[in-house]
């Protein structure tokens, strides 16, 4: 990667990709379109790809198409930008091994910020999950689906987690037995629909010992480490 | 009526069982008449020939049998009535046999009948022959009909008296069976064949979600029934193709109107004034925020999450964390486990929707669970204007907005509550409004346990 990140933006909108494109280049990014996946797989092979935008939503070959072949052949981050809130549709785009996605209308601010999250993991060297951070996780009797992002309980009654408490716990489940300081956590977790704050990541860890552990002021699964930071005393099982 | 039979083969086997019983009766009744009829002409006839012909004999000076010879058949001449007077009399045939009498020339004086039980126990058995003896018992009676002649005595006649009335009743009873054995089962067969059909597409009707894939009835029974079927058929496959239709065109309409929108949203990012830029964001959300309710009150009809065991209360406080990691002041106390069947995503929705207006419009907002035997109820409060009382319902309309005390500042239609109150009720539950003493709102969802 050199001093500038290549991002390949592939949408066929062009009332979308083009503001777009001006807008990441403003923020630092070099940017080269592709219009659908043909042109897509030719920049592809032409450049030095260090991450891709990706609309799902495109005439012919479409965008998880278009995805699956990335994760094929390489290791380039993916970030879907999807039209649809349905769940189903999230579930289906992380499943194939987006890095992430974003929903129109998005904040080009926001998915800038997430670009440079993915790519800063990346640098970090082979961070990334070579796993796609999707499927369900079990632990301690707990299930944690992160396509429904449900938690089930032994029961299999569903726990109704809040977005703030499942991106913590998603983030605790697929690193167990790490220790996670409060910035890791902050990182991992930001920029979703919830804005961080200060006390947040405390607040949280607390609602989920509630909700998971058995006894709340001993807890056994969420243990904090001394020195500041979390970690899930847990096996977890990919299911 | 308890006993009348409310489905369709239980009325026509009821019905027709009926109906052969009348017949059965009317038959029997006019049987009975001409039985009657032929043993009184029976009774009547031969006897007032006898009588006459024994008072010409006694004229003749012939001596009639008294008591010697009382077999049947023959006139008694006795000095005393042998009529029991507490026995059964026919006066029918007193009467009758005074007016035969009298056209035969012969006046009678009194005339007494008896009716008596005549069987196999009675001495004169004995002395009769078989067929005859075989022919009183099958009787079970006799007639003794005694006619006075003053001066000479009475005149007196015994003739068979066929009393197997008891036997006929029986032998209705037993047709009746035979013949609602025979007529009952292929009606109850055929009627089942009707009604079977109709049962399964009853069945079929209140079972029909538009949004499942159509598994069309199986035509039976009888052609009308059949063609009723596929008229169902049709229409449940006309019903989803529309409904599908909708769908098709509400996701175009919404991909449609985000494209535009997504494009806008970049292109304002190139405005330098921050304010006026966050402003723009900010219509752009809400009406990013109104497509995504009307696509969900369009297409709730045919919802594609699936029904799952909840913790209700987790739900509750979740969707509560949600507005508290956003900053919002919500206040909620914490519930017991409390499982229910429903759709989370929906759910969490319906409650978003009510806490955010309880949040627009109001301040100190509470949320509550309360729980009871066979409901549970999401109370939302907060300290504001209120609504009119005249106007409760009315905020439930899709795009109805209240001009008064409750007005969007951000514009915007009132879809929320129509949403909640969708989702509440496809939940089978209901959500209502209430003023609070104090001033403010109450929302509370009710759903089923």
């Amino acid at each position: 990667m050199g001093d500038t990140p290549h991002i390949l933006l592939v949408d066929d909108e062009r009332s979308i990709r083009e503001p777009l494109a001006q807008f990441l280049t403003k923020q630092g990014f070099r940017v080269t379109q592709a219009g659908d996946a043909e042109g897509a797989r030719m920049r592809l092979a032409a450049y030095a790809i260090d991450l891709v935008i990706l609309d799902i939503m495109m005439p012919g070959e479409d965008g998880l198409s278009l995805c699956r072949h990335i994760r094929g052949t390489g290791e380039i981050p993916v970030i879907l930008l999807t039209a649809k809130t349905e769940e189903t549709d999230r579930i289906v785009g992380l499943e194939i091994g987006a890095d992430d996605y974003v929903v129109k209308p998005f904040s080009p601010r926001e998915l800038a910020a997430r670009a440079k999250v993915i790519l800063r993991r990346a640098a970090a060297g082979g961070a990334r999950q070579h796993a796609p951070a999707s499927g369900s996780f079990a632990f301690a009797g707990w299930v944690l689906k992160s396509g429904e992002r449900a938690l089930v309980d032994r029961e299999g009654v569903s726990v109704p987690l809040s977005t703030g408490e499942y991106n913590l716990l998603h983030a605790l489940v697929t690193r167990p037995r790490q220790v996670l300081t409060r910035d890791q956590l902050l990182d991992l977790t930001q920029g979703r629909e919830a804005a961080a704050f200060d006390r947040a990541i405390d607040n949280q860890v607390s609602r989920l010992r509630r909700k998971i552990e058995t006894d709340p002021k001993n807890p056994e699964l969420i243990k904090t480490v001394w020195g500041g930071g979390y970690t899930l005393a847990a096996e977890v099982t990919r299911l | 009526m308890r006993f009348w039979p409310r489905n369709l083969s239980g009325q026509m086997v009821l019905l027709v069982a009926l109906a052969l019983f009348v017949a059965q009766a009317i038959n029997f009744a006019t049987f009975l008449q001409d039985r009657r009829q032929a043993r009184y002409d029976q009774a009547t006839g031969p006897a007032v020939a006898r009588i006459v012909d024994a008072v010409e004999r006694a004229k003749t000076g012939r001596i009639l049998p008294s008591d010697r010879d009382n077999g049947r058949g023959r006139v008694q001449l006795l000095p005393a009535s042998p009529v029991n007077p507490a026995g059964e009399h026919r006066s029918d045939i007193e009467t009758g046999l005074r007016s035969e009498l009298h056209e035969a020339g012969l006046d009678a004086g009194k005339i007494e009948t008896e009716v008596r039980d005549f069987g196999p126990g009675d001495r004169r058995f004995r002395r009769m022959g078989q067929r005859f003896a075989d022919r009183a018992a099958r009787s079970g009676g006799e007639l003794i009909i005694a006619v006075e002649q003053p001066g000479q005595g009475w005149y007196v006649l015994r003739a068979p008296w066929p009393r197997a009335e008891a036997y006929l009743v029986w032998r209705l009873l037993w047709q009746t069976i035979v013949l609602w054995v025979i007529v009952l089962i292929p009606v109850a067969w055929a009627a089942r064949r009707i009604a079977k059909p109709l049962r399964t597409l009853a069945a079929a009707t209140r079972d029909f979600r538009p949004g499942e894939a159509v598994v069309p009835v199986e035509e039976a029974g009888p052609q009308d029934v059949r063609d009723v079927i596929s008229a169902f058929n049709a229409l449940a496959l006309r019903v989803t193709a529309m409904l599908d239709e909708k769908d098709r065109m509400l996701g175009a309409i919404g991909h449609d109107l985000r494209t535009p929108l997504a494009a806008l949203r970049v292109r304002i990012e190139s405005v330098d004034d921050d304010d006026d830029r966050n402003k723009m964001a900010d219509t752009i959300d809400e009406m990013n925020r109104t497509l995504d309710d009307i696509l969900s009150l369009a297409r709730l009809g045919r919802p594609s999450e699936p029904l799952t065991e909840v913790d209700l209360a987790a739900l509750v406080e979740a969707v509560v964390d949600d507005f508290l990691d956003l900053g919002a002041e919500v206040a909620c106390e914490e519930s017991a486990r409390l499982r229910m069947r429903l759709r989370p995503s929906l759910m969490r929705r319906a409650l978003r929707n009510l806490i955010e207006n309880a949040l627009k419009y109001g301040s100190e907002v509470e949320v509550k669970l309360v729980e009871a035997p066979r409901e549970v109820q999401i109370m939302v409060c907060d300290r504001g204007p209120g609504i009119p009382e005249d106007r409760l319902n009315d905020v439930f309309e899709a795009f109805t907005r209240l001009e008064s005390s409750r007005n969007k500042e951000t514009g915007g239609i009132g879809l929320g509550l129509a949403l909640t109150r969708a989702i509440v009720r496809e939940a089978g539950g209901d959500v209502t409004l209430a003023n609070r003493d104090g001033g403010g709102l109450e929302a509370v969802i009710t759903l089923p346990r």
